[in-house]
């Protein structure tokens, strides 16, 4: 039987993996993507909770964030494909100066 | 009734419009005076706070009608001198739109029935002097000129404002006739104050009438056009000081008291001050003008003079012969300044007396007039300056004799410095080409000064006395005489009469063994030093200038540097540095770089998750 | 009434509107944006001159007023009206903003933002002194605070621009930040929880503040309010800010804005903590002898037009605070005729230091000399400009200068010696300085590029800015009569 520790040792994983990629990537991308995986982790530990407990608010949670992080993508890729037009670049470390 | 047509003329309609606007104006007020009498009042209220309250209103009584007089009299031969005198300038308008907004202020200063009003007359006063004076603002002398003037009557002002304040704080009113009221009620209203408050009031005066130690702005103001030193400097702005006194010698003569903390100085009332001030201006001016060059200085130290003899009579409880000496003096040294303009624009401006001469001949026509207003400035009957000049020395008399013996001296150095003018000036032969081709002036100049003759030379036939004694006491007026019995009237008090015709004589005798057919001025080397310090004025211009500079531009240095590195800089900048260094610190962690901002904040929330848990 | 908004409302919210509408348009219309910020600030400057002349003197209550509930659990109130102390200063307002925007031709970069930001300014003066609600007081306060930091950092002018950005942000955030802890003092010590100006009066009146508390609660309104206002020692801001700030700004500022503080002390410090106002007012006075004396002799020195304006405006608000400062009838009403006196004047003052700095690229006044000759039009402005500056009669400066002097003259006769020295001498002497140097003396004919302002639009702002000033100076009795029942109230006096 799968049991709630089974479900949050996977979303520490995907947390740290996300954490990890975020600190360590250079890639712009990466990093973005990185931070998605951290916040699907975060909704698997909420919907576990949820099932767990016999409550919907983690769940409901689950929905607003998966909305959020759909406009966030959005807003956020927009930025990247506008900041490499000007830049040529999605290196991090390269984009250190809020100037052009 | 009169604001609609002089804003007609300063608004700039052609010369001849403001004219016509100003004859008609002129005319008016001739007819309406003379239908009139009694004091009326008209008044609607102007702004009232509390228990201060303004009314624009306006008093008519024998006083302003008799100012009014003088004001439109004078002016309206002067707007017409101008009219040709001005013709070539390019500011016409200006000029004549100044001139409009003076005569307004003055006639509003006539009229005013209360402090306040008056005061705002009077600066309005202050304002067209100086537009006037500065009226060729390209020279710097003339507007170098008209500041002098503009801040030396302020500083009068000043005192005159905390008079009015302390007044009304005493009374709780500012309207002249209420206040009259209530002091003739109760003499002892002012309490302690009342020196102070006389004091101050004739602070105003000071200013305004130019008298020592603020007198230093009146010569410096003759840099204005001629006509306007005529109008402005010499027949009407300045004497607004003495109507100012008159207007108010009610307060003067409340019960004379000081405050506790100047107790040493209770036997000296606020009138006693007034007649030293008097007497001290009109006999320093007197000296300066003898050893004077300039045709216009001369005359200019000759109206400090007369109107410290006008002072120096209020100051001995003599309003009456001092406005009867302001009427007179208005006419003939109106006329005077006229004939001096006259000489300078045939003399392509030139004003020193040295390099003119033989005037009489080129000119017959003005150096008669100049002649008729000298004679009637030294006091010779049956010339109205003898009349008036006799009050005064006859109410001096009554008083004190030091200051008669003064007024006489004044009178004997009148005499002598207008007749150094005169014989310089006029008499003997052209010391230069241009003196040589002087021409008469034109028509247009001539008729004004025409016109200024008559009461010039026939004013002393009226004394103003009774008309105006009710103003000034309980008693019934006394009976107007026919003019032959006031002809001879000064010699009622034969001392005064003689003394005074003696002092005139001598004066022009001395002139003439001096002046007549000379070539240049014996006096520098007969009294050597005493001649440089009387022709540098006492030095008492240099002094002020030494003591400005050290007083009140250091310290607005010294502040300056204070406010810009001491405040600003030390302690503002302090400050700045401070929180610009904290900044500099906090700035070395944004790097600008992801990642670091990414591991602080994962490092940031570790730390508070073990503070919030394991704790 | 319009549609269930009152006119104020309206006044209020078309400069905000506008400023919202303007930030969707694009960059490229430029002209479009300057044409906009003029007719609504001409609309609204109608309008403005409409509710003055229409405002009823000595009625009871607020007029025009417009209350509608904004967070009911606290009791804040989007709540305006006008009584005697804000409708001349309201008006004064309007029209000053009207001649802002007409003197903003200097500006030919950014206009966008410029004009945004202008409206905005507009409306949050405006809306700041009609407010009677201590929430929306402080609001609109700041947000035309901060439009003024930002238009003199990025439109500014002179090498100590950013210097005078930085300092001028810097004291006025410290002195707003000093202003909101009084502010919040006096709603908890109140007790009445509501942020209702005239409830909180009415409460107050009923049930003061122990005398305890507004012992500390009056000097933090003070500082705050008095730092707003540059009053000394904390005065360094204003000069250098309005000689580095765009023409439009320094006029919006200097007129406008900067008499919120002692609008302040008056609407709330005075009438909500008079026990800690009587402790303190003695402290005002010698205070504002620094602004009348020391800031009148700083100006003395000054060798640029607009610093020497800067300092004679810093001077002037003296005579504010020490017509508040004599707690009379006399004197805070003379107050309240200063302010608006001298929001016309400092706004002209700084439209023709603007226009002359746009000519010839610089003021100083040693090298200007005989300008009357080549500009007579300015040049005549200019001379009234100043000599209103030192108080002549027929400009509204004297009548309140003179009222605050009758007024003070019982409780501090020795400042109103003083004071007046200030008023009379100090004033006349960098006024005449300034007038010798600039208009009079040698016409300079070559090498100055200077044009006089021939067009009538550039006259406008000019002509109705002294037109305003003569109407007020020469009948007092429209802005006195108003603001007379409403001083007697905010000293609770019984109504003259």
């Amino acid at each position: 039987m799968i049991g709630l520790n089974h479900y949050l040792v996977i979303s520490v994983l995907l947390f740290s993996l996300g954490l990890l990629g975020v600190l360590l990537r250079r890639n712009l991308l990466i990093v973005y993507m990185s931070l998605e995986l951290m916040l699907n982790a975060a909704n698997l530990a909420l919907a576990a909770f949820s099932k767990y407990n016999q409550q919907l608010d983690g769940q409901i949670l689950v929905f607003f964030i998966v909305t959020v992080a759909a406009a966030e993508v959005a807003v956020g890729l927009a930025l990247m494909v506008a900041l490499f037009r000007l830049r040529q670049t999605v290196r991090v470390d390269e984009l250190n100066a809020m100037k052009l | 009734m009169l604001c609609p047509t002089r804003r007609e003329l300063s608004a700039r309609l052609s010369i001849g419009a403001v004219v016509a606007a100003f004859w008609l104006s002129f005319l008016l007020w001739f007819a309406a005076d003379l239908k009139q009498h009694g004091a009326t009042e008209t008044a609607f209220q102007w702004f009232s706070v509390d228990n201060l309250v303004v009314a624009f209103g306006l008093r008519l009584d024998r006083l302003s009608e008799l100012m009014l007089l003088v004001v439109t009299g004078v002016a309206g031969a002067i707007h017409i001198y101008s009219y040709s005198y001005m013709a070539e300038d390019r500011d016409v308008p200006r000029y004549f739109a100044s001139l409009s907004l003076f005569t307004f202020a003055m006639l509003g200063i006539v009229l005013a029935n209360n402090f306040v009003l008056m005061f705002v007359f009077w600066e309005l006063v202050g304002l067209s002097s100086y537009l006037l004076i500065g009226f060729w603002f390209e020279r710097p002398a003339a507007a170098d000129a008209g500041k002098k003037a503009f801040l030396a009557n302020r500083i009068g002002d000043t005192g005159f404002l905390l008079g009015i304040i302390l007044l009304w704080s005493a009374t709780g009113s500012v309207h002249f006739g209420t206040i009259q009221q209530l002091l003739h009620e109760q003499p002892k209203l002012l309490g302690e104050m009342s020196t102070i408050i006389g004091l101050l009031i004739f602070c105003g005066a000071v200013g305004k009438s130019a008298q020592f130690p603020l007198h230093v702005w009146l010569p410096d103001a003759m840099e204005g056009p001629t006509p306007v030193s005529a109008l402005i400097h010499a027949a009407t702005m300045v004497a607004a000081g003495i109507f100012m006194l008159c207007r108010v010698f009610f307060v003067f003569l409340a019960e004379p008291s000081m405050p506790l903390m100047l107790a040493g100085l209770s036997g000296i009332s606020a009138l006693d001050v007034i007649a030293a001030i008097g007497m001290i201006t009109a006999l320093l001016a007197a000296l300066m003008a003898v050893q004077q060059n300039d045709i216009k200085r001369i005359l200019a130290y000759s109206t400090l003079s007369q109107l410290g003899l006008m002072v120096l009579a209020v100051g001995c409880r003599g309003p009456l012969p001092a406005m009867f000496h302001l009427t007179t003096h208005a006419f003939f040294k109106a006329l005077l300044f006229l004939g001096a303009g006259a000489v300078i624009h045939a003399m392509h401006h030139e004003q020193d007396i040295w390099r003119m001469g033989g005037l009489g001949r080129k000119m017959p026509v003005t150096a008669a007039v100049f002649l008729a207003a000298t004679l009637a400035l030294c006091g010779l009957p049956p010339f109205s300056g003898f009349y008036s000049k006799d009050a005064i020395l006859a109410c001096v008399l009554k008083q004190n004799m030091v200051l008669f013996l003064a007024a006489v001296a004044t009178s004997v150095l009148t005499a002598f410095y207008m007749f150094r003018l005169v014989f310089v000036a006029f008499a003997g032969k052209p010391r230069t080409s241009e003196a040589g081709h002087a021409h008469e002036a034109p028509a247009l100049m001539l008729y004004p000064m025409l016109f200024l003759v008559v009461p010039s030379v026939l004013a002393g036939f009226w004394s103003v006395e009774p008309y105006l004694e009710p103003l000034f006491s309980a008693h019934a007026a006394t009976a107007v005489k026919p003019w032959y019995e006031q002809l001879l009237a000064p010699f009622d008090e034969p001392l005064a009469a003689f003394a005074g015709l003696g002092a005139a004589g001598f004066g022009i005798f001395a002139a003439a063994t001096l002046y007549l057919g000379a070539r240049e001025d014996s006096l520098p080397s007969r009294w050597g030093a005493f001649a440089r310090v009387l022709r540098n004025r006492f030095y008492i211009d240099e002094i002020y200038r030494v003591c400005i500079t050290l007083g009140l531009d250091a310290v607005a240095a010294i502040l300056d540097f204070f406010d810009r590195w001491i405040l600003a800089g030390v302690i503002v900048r302090g400050l700045h540095g401070t929180v610009e260094l904290t900044g500099r610190i906090l700035r070395l962690f944004q790097t600008g770089n992801l990642h670091t901002y990414g591991f602080m904040f994962g490092l940031g929330v570790i730390i508070t998750l073990w503070l919030a848990l394991m704790r | 009434m319009f549609f269930g908004l009152s006119i104020l409302t309206i006044i209020i919210l078309l400069p905000l509107l506008a400023a919202l509408v303007l930030a969707f348009v694009p960059r490229e219309r430029g002209v479009l944006f300057h044409g906009v910020a003029l007719v609504v600030t001409g609309v609204v400057m109608v309008l403005g001159a409409g509710l003055f002349w229409q405002f009823q003197p000595g009625a009871k209550g607020l007029q025009f007023e417009q209350s509608w509930i904004w967070v009911a659990g606290l009791d804040i109130r989007f709540h305006l009206g006008l009584d005697g102390l804000n409708s001349g200063l309201l008006f004064m307002g309007t029209l000053v903003a009207f001649a802002a925007a007409c003197a903003s031709w200097e500006i030919r970069e950014r206009t966008k933002e410029f004009y945004i930001l202008l409206l905005v300014m507009t409306g949050g003066i405006l809306g700041a002194f009609a407010a009677q609600d201590l929430f929306f007081f402080y609001v609109f306060h700041e947000l035309a605070l901060i439009p003024t930091f930002l238009m003199i950092g990025i439109w500014g002018r002179g090498e100590r621009k950013n210097y005078a950005t930085f300092q001028i942000t810097l004291y006025l955030v410290v002195g707003s930040l000093i202003l909101l802890v009084g502010l919040l003092g006096l709603y908890w010590q109140a007790g009445a929880r509501t942020f209702d100006l005239v409830e909180l009066a009415a409460h107050l009146r009923a049930r003061p503040i122990p005398v305890a508390a507004q012992a500390w609660i009056f000097p933090l309104l003070l500082f705050g309010f008095g730092i707003l206002v540059s009053l000394w020692p904390f005065h360094t801001w204003a000069p250098l800010g309005y000689a580095s700030a765009p023409t439009s700004t320094a006029m919006l500022h200097a007129g406008v804005l900067k008499k919120f503080g002692v609008y302040g002390l008056i609407r709330i410090a005075l009438p909500m903590v008079p026990e800690g106002a009587r402790h303190w007012l003695p402290v005002i006075a010698f205070l504002c002898l620094g602004n009348i004396l020391y800031c009148g002799l700083v100006a003395v020195r000054q060798k640029d037009l607009n610093l020497l304006i800067g300092n004679s405006s810093v001077a002037h608000m003296g005579f504010i605070f020490l017509g508040i400062a004599s707690g009379s009838l006399l004197g805070v009403t003379g107050a309240v005729v200063i302010m608006v006196a001298h929001g016309l004047l400092a706004a002209l003052a700084f439209a023709l230091s603007g226009y002359l700095h746009q000519q010839l690229g610089s003021l100083q006044m040693d090298a200007m000399s005989g300008l009357l000759r080549r500009v007579p039009f300015l040049g005549t402005v200019l001379l009234l400009t100043l000599m209103a500056g030192c108080g002549l009669p027929g400009f509204p400066n004297f009548i309140g200068e003179s009222l605050v002097l009758f007024g003070v003259w019982k409780p501090f006769p020795l400042v109103t010696i003083l004071a007046a020295w200030g008023a009379l001498v100090i004033a006349a002497v960098y006024m005449l300085r300034a007038i010798r140097k600039i208009l009079h003396g040698p016409v300079i004919e070559q090498g100055l590029a200077l044009e006089d302002a021939r067009n009538p639009w550039r006259k406008l702002p000019f002509a109705l800015l002294l037109g305003a000033l003569l109407l007020l100076g020469c009948y007092p009795r429209l802005l006195v009569d108003q603001v007379k029942p409403q001083a007697a109230a905010v000293l609770r006096l019984p109504s003259p």
